[in-house]
């Protein structure tokens, strides 16, 4: 087992699943924990960190029935709790350091959690489904245990797992980034997915289609979408594909990193899926494990091809919305990704009706996939596209599940304590959103130590955070920065007296 | 002697099955000791001679009632007949040497006669080009001649060929001239308005069998026809049984291919750019569109049928159907040997129902459509028809987009061409019933069993002139624009669809597609009902993205819209909100603000735009149901300062008095 290394940095990282439903008599704890990070350790210590979390999680539900416990904040290590279903809880304890890098926002760790969890389902289907399955907890085990280390491998850089620091502050997680279109590239792209939406017959296909890493259209819910969205990027597009080497995109990083050491024999999260728990519940009595690195390519017919789901098989998914299974079909045509979703009812001959879809769609697509393509690089502004000189930026649509931020190359010129304060800024306007559940107008300006000024806008499910630099600003200057940005860039959404 | 008006109508009877008409009733011209009849092409007259008078008949107004002008001449023998293009002068051919003109108003007389024995007379016809008013066709060649008013002929140039025969039809002004044994050998001139133009000689193909090795042409076996604007010449080829397609260039004649014949007797004629091939023999109709590459035929052979026809009628044996046909100016007998006609018409409308039953390609239908220019408005309403049609009947979208794309870009090319702006005039009649031909004597009634045409009658402003004249003189085309199909088409739909809106939407957008690449504009209205559609199938994500790029255009209608729409979906309610900001409708948008309990920010809102108009009791409700009595006292405040005089309202002594009652410790 080559997880000796794991040791150094399992201190830094727990992660587990559990489920409070199970194991509540005395000898059964362990019946409970249903995923453990890092693997390698004792089932004691293992059972008192989940033991202190349910305690927790307990207790404050006595005051707090609806809502228990979101973190807890202990000398060394800081827990960020996440109720993913009912009494399906996952734990994430990071160790508090030196470092000034171990500095994060809880909102933003939780939507690790958030994420990986949402994936899983996109993936397997609730954890309470495939606990019903097979009630041993076998099942989920083994589906869990790949799973969320493989989604891990994404985030190792070097040996150590990277969470989303201050560093990232100006980035939101479980959004999607949005490509502009004009016009008229807009209806070229509506008219390729009323093709699309007809490519199965009559019963309806839904579509995601990508181009780099930002979405250009879906007609899927937004939760669906941006699980899908996060999964493409992750996995699919043109820049997943070639490596991820030079994946501007601030989603995913390091991914060659886990490349390489998957093939040489270097210390790694994962070794083999020998030393996975044997799941038995599959119909194949093998696990899919739909994050795994290095399974896709592109085929000669532009569509990507993995073994994923075993041979020729063809991917399926779980969408949320509809609680609808479906095929997964990826096309990729240079830097324009399409995700087709064909309803399993549609697929009643297997792999022949599949590839009756597929033929549909060059048959009916192809011509409109070619000008969709040219008519977005025609338009293409590159990776720096959104940069606005002078501003550093983030928006959300908390509505729509979009985001929109200054690049990271961008974000990463500015001074750490502008980093900082922002960070300290997201953190109060969190904290201010969790008070009152519904939407109320906010404004917040810090003044760093360096005099930079980081300022928050809240209006009406729409957040606007920006960092401005420029020493010499005042507070007036400041705010009509802002303003100015949100009548340019927001339509005017931002737009306070 | 009568003239009947026309309808439009169709039998229910005999005529059931038919889809080529002639036209009932007809023109009647019961002449007491007819001696003939003569189509005068270029003058659109039809002629009725007796021994000593002329009778004549405008066909080209298509008047009803019109009644004949009867002329008297000497007596004497009658070949040909044409009055001049002036009409002041009757000139008629009296024998193979000796042509006679009349003048109608003077009443000169004068005899033209070419020299005896070496050479005779084959006919003549008049010309508007501006060498010659005259030609007249010897066997030794053709002579052109000026006519002065006082009926002067003087030879301006003789054009030398041997002559067995000529064709000449005034709509293409091309004489052709036949020589050789077998006839095949044609020489063409093209007397236009921009001078003589002399055609390159050509030989017309003839096949050859061991019975007839040596076949010959006769003036009967070859036809000139117009259409699109482009010359064409026909030519029967028996031996092999085909037509021949010549196509006439200012420079060159090229054969372009071939129809086959079913029939030993043949004519051909043209209808709104059609070209009707009637086998007589096996009385049918056949209809190309020279148009198309293709040869096939546009639809089925068809019977031709009288419309209108009773079939008791017997007395249809003398009858004339003369009507402004662009091409044949020849006497030929279909179907019954008495009947002679000059050549069917008014019979577009039907054609197009038979193709449209028959044809299966819906696009290059509507393509064949939109370049009728007769009877355009019967065109367009079946093109709209055929469009509803391929939408309910749910037929794949690319097909349907097809469709839409054939008729934007026809739409788009008429406006470039300017044809469109002309229409609209046209279009206000056309659509109004009430003016809807203009002629009372329409007798509409007639057909009382017919109810398959709901059609509006359009007039019949035929092209007497050049092919030049001719595209400029039609006032209406069947184009549709993009107001008129989400009108009549998708507007019309939504009912019967709003269960398959997503169909529907994809079709939109298909639609909206084609019309921003062409650069046009529709009724916001579609974008409504864009809205409504993607609402009622829940498809919020889309709708989102429709409006955030643009493809639903921005308008207060849409706002409204989506406001509506959004009582299901908060999402899409703030769409609406914020494209009520973005078009500074600050009234609404306050409003709206206000109605979803945002009445703080409405108020700060309405205090930056200084917006009064939202009635101030508004907020302070709001704002008292909502139990704040801070807020209240804030609006109170801010109400004051933006609306003058407020502290005198009735509304503000309430309010005011309900703050001080529950809360003394707030002031104002």
């Amino acid at each position: 087992m080559g997880m000796a290394s794991m040791s150094s940095n399992g201190e830094s990282l727990k992660l587990c699943v559990f489920d409070l439903r199970r194991g509540q008599n005395e000898g059964q704890e362990l019946d409970k924990i249903l995923f453990f990070y890092p693997p390698d350790v004792t089932f004691s210590t293992q059972l008192s960190v989940i033991g202190l979390s349910e305690g927790l999680i307990t207790f404050t539900r006595l005051f707090s029935p609806e809502a228990a416990c979101e973190v807890i904040e202990a000398e060394r290590h800081s827990h960020i709790f996440h109720e993913a279903e009912p009494d399906i809880w996952m734990v994430m304890v990071v160790e508090k350091n030196k470092e000034i890098e171990a500095i994060w926002r809880v909102d933003a760790l939780q939507k690790v959690l958030k994420e990986v969890h949402s994936l899983f389902v996109m993936f397997h289907g609730s954890v309470r489904s495939l606990l019903d399955k097979e009630p041993s907890g076998g099942l989920i085990r083994s589906h869990l245990y790949p799973f969320i280390t493989d989604y891990l491998n994404d985030l190792s850089v070097g040996k150590k797992l990277q969470l989303p620091s201050f560093r990232e502050t100006l980035k939101e997680r479980g959004t999607v980034q949005m490509l502009t279109l004009a016009r008229d590239a807009a209806l070229e792209v509506q008219s390729l997915v009323g093709v699309l939406d007809s490519c199965a017959g009559t019963l309806r296909c839904h579509s995601v289609i990508l181009f780099h890493d930002l979405l250009v259209s879906t007609t899927l819910s937004p939760d669906d979408t941006v699980d899908l969205f996060t999964f493409s990027v992750m996995r699919l597009t043109s820049n997943a594909l070639s490596s991820g080497t030079s994946s501007w995109s601030y989603l995913r990083k390091g991914t060659s990193l886990s490349q390489t050491s998957s093939r040489s024999t270097s210390p790694q999260l994962l070794v083999s899926s020998d030393s996975l728990p044997s799941g038995n519940g599959n119909d194949a009595g093998r696990v899919i494990r739909p994050l795994q690195h290095n399974k896709w390519s592109k085929g000669k017919d532009g569509f990507l091809v993995t073994d994923i789901w075993g041979k020729d098989a063809t991917p399926t998914i779980w969408l949320q919305q509809r609680e609808e299974r479906v095929h997964l079909l990826a096309y990729q045509h240079k830097c324009l990704t399409l995700v087709l979703l064909v309803p399993t009812e549609a697929i009643v001959n297997g792999e022949l009706d599949i590839s009756f879809v597929k033929h549909q769609v060059t048959e009916n697509a192809s011509a409109k996939i070619l000008k969709v393509e040219e008519k977005l690089s025609k338009g293409w502004g590159g990776e720096n596209a959104y940069h606005v000189s002078g501003y550093r930026y983030l928006l959300v649509d908390n509505d729509m599940e979009v985001s929109r931020a200054s690049p990271s190359g961008k974000v990463a010129t500015l001074a750490k304590e502008t980093l900082l304060a922002v960070n300290k800024l997201r953190e109060t306007v969190d904290t201010e959103k969790s008070r009152t559940k519904e939407e109320k107008d906010m404004e917040i300006c810090i003044r760093a130590k360096n005099n930079a000024w980081a300022i928050a806008r809240v209006t009406r499910g729409k957040e606007l955070y920006m960092a401005l630099e420029k020493a010499s600003d005042t507070l007036l200057d400041a705010t009509d920065s802002v303003q100015s940005f949100s009548n340019r860039y927001c339509n005017g959404t931002f737009s306070m007296d | 002697m009568s003239s009947r008006p026309s309808s439009s109508q169709t039998s229910v009877g005999s005529g059931a099955l038919s889809h080529a008409y002639i036209q009932h009733p007809s023109l009647r011209c019961n002449v007491p000791e007819s001696r003939g009849l003569f189509y005068d092409d270029a003058n659109r007259l039809l002629i009725c001679v007796t021994s000593s008078q002329v009778f004549s008949w405008e066909t080209a107004t298509f008047n009803p009632d019109v009644s004949p002008s009867v002329d008297s001449i000497p007596e004497g023998p009658i070949l040909s007949i044409r009055c001049s293009l002036g009409k002041k002068v009757i000139a008629v051919q009296r024998s193979d040497c000796e042509i006679q003109f009349f003048h109608r108003e003077t009443k000169q007389t004068l005899t033209h006669k070419c020299k005896a024995g070496s050479e005779s007379i084959l006919g003549f016809f008049w010309s508007d080009s501006p060498l010659c008013d005259l030609a007249v066709v010897k066997t030794s060649g053709m002579d052109l001649f000026a006519c002065d008013s006082a009926m002067n002929l003087r030879l301006v140039e003789t054009k030398k060929v041997n002559v067995n025969w000529y064709i000449y039809t005034h709509e293409s002004r091309l004489v052709l001239l036949a020589s050789g044994l077998q006839c095949k050998t044609i020489t063409g001139f093209q007397l236009s308005t921009a001078g003589v133009v002399r055609l390159p000689k050509f030989e017309m193909t003839l096949a050859t069998t061991e019975s007839n090795s040596k076949p010959i042409i006769s003036p009967g076996d070859v036809h000139l026809i117009t259409v699109y604007g482009r010359i064409y010449c026909l030519q029967v080829d028996m031996e092999a049984m085909l037509l021949h397609t010549y196509r006439f260039y200012r420079d060159a004649v090229v054969q372009q291919g071939s129809l086959p014949i079913y029939s030993s007797k043949l004519s051909v004629s043209v209808v709104d750019n059609l070209l009707l091939v009637h086998q007589i023999d096996a009385k049918v109709v056949i209809i190309y569109d020279l148009f198309v590459d293709s040869r096939a035929p546009v639809s089925a052979p068809l019977p031709l049928l009288w419309r209108g026809y009773q079939g008791s009628d017997t007395s249809s044996q003398q009858e004339n159907e003369g009507t402004e046909s662009s091409t044949s100016s020849e006497n030929i007998v279909m179907y019954e040997d008495a009947w002679t006609f000059l050549v069917p018409d008014l019979i577009l409308d039907q054609t197009n129902k038979a193709i449209s039953a028959s044809s299966s390609d819906r696009s290059s239908l509507l393509e064949f459509l939109q370049r009728r220019k007769l009877e355009a408005n019967k065109a367009k309403q079946l093109c709209l028809g055929i469009a509803r049609t391929l939408i309910l009947e749910r037929r794949p979208a690319t097909q349907v987009t097809q469709a839409i794309d054939v008729l934007v870009t026809a739409y788009s090319y008429s406006v470039k061409a300017g044809i469109y702006k002309e229409l609209k005039n046209e279009k206000t009649t056309a659509t109004t019933p009430t003016n809807d031909g203009a002629s009372p004597d329409n007798e509409r009634g007639r057909a009382s069993g017919s109810s398959i045409d709901e059609e509006e009658e359009v007039e019949m402003n035929l092209p007497s002139g050049s092919a030049d004249e001719q595209q400029e003189s039609q006032l209406s085309s069947p184009a549709i624009s993009p107001d008129e199909l989400y009108k009549f088409v998708f507007a019309s739909v939504e009912e019967a669809m709003v269960e398959e809106s997503d169909y529907l939407v994809a079709i939109i957008t298909e639609f909206l597609r084609s019309i921003s690449a062409e650069k046009l504009k529709v009724d916001l209205n579609i974008y409504v009902m864009t809205v409504r559609l993607l609402a009622h199938s829940k498809r919020f994500a889309e709708l989102s993205l429709f409006t955030t790029n643009k493809i639903i255009e921005p308008s207060k209608e849409v706002a409204l819209q989506l406001l509506e729409s959004g009582g299901q979906n908060l999402r899409v309610r703030k769409l609406g909100l914020d494209m009520l900001r973005q078009l500074s409708l600050h009234h609404e948008y306050i409003s709206s603000l206000v109605q979803d309990g945002y009445y703080l920010e409405a108020l700060r809102y309405a205090q930056k735009r200084k917006v009064t108009s939202v009635r101030s009791s508004l907020f302070l409700e709001a704002a008292f149901a909502s139990n704040d009595m801070q807020h209240l006292a804030a609006i109170l405040r801010v109400l004051s300062e933006l609306i003058p005089g407020f502290k005198e309202t009735s509304e503000y002594y309430t309010f005011h008095g309900l703050l001080n009652e529950t809360s003394s410790s707030v002031a104002v």
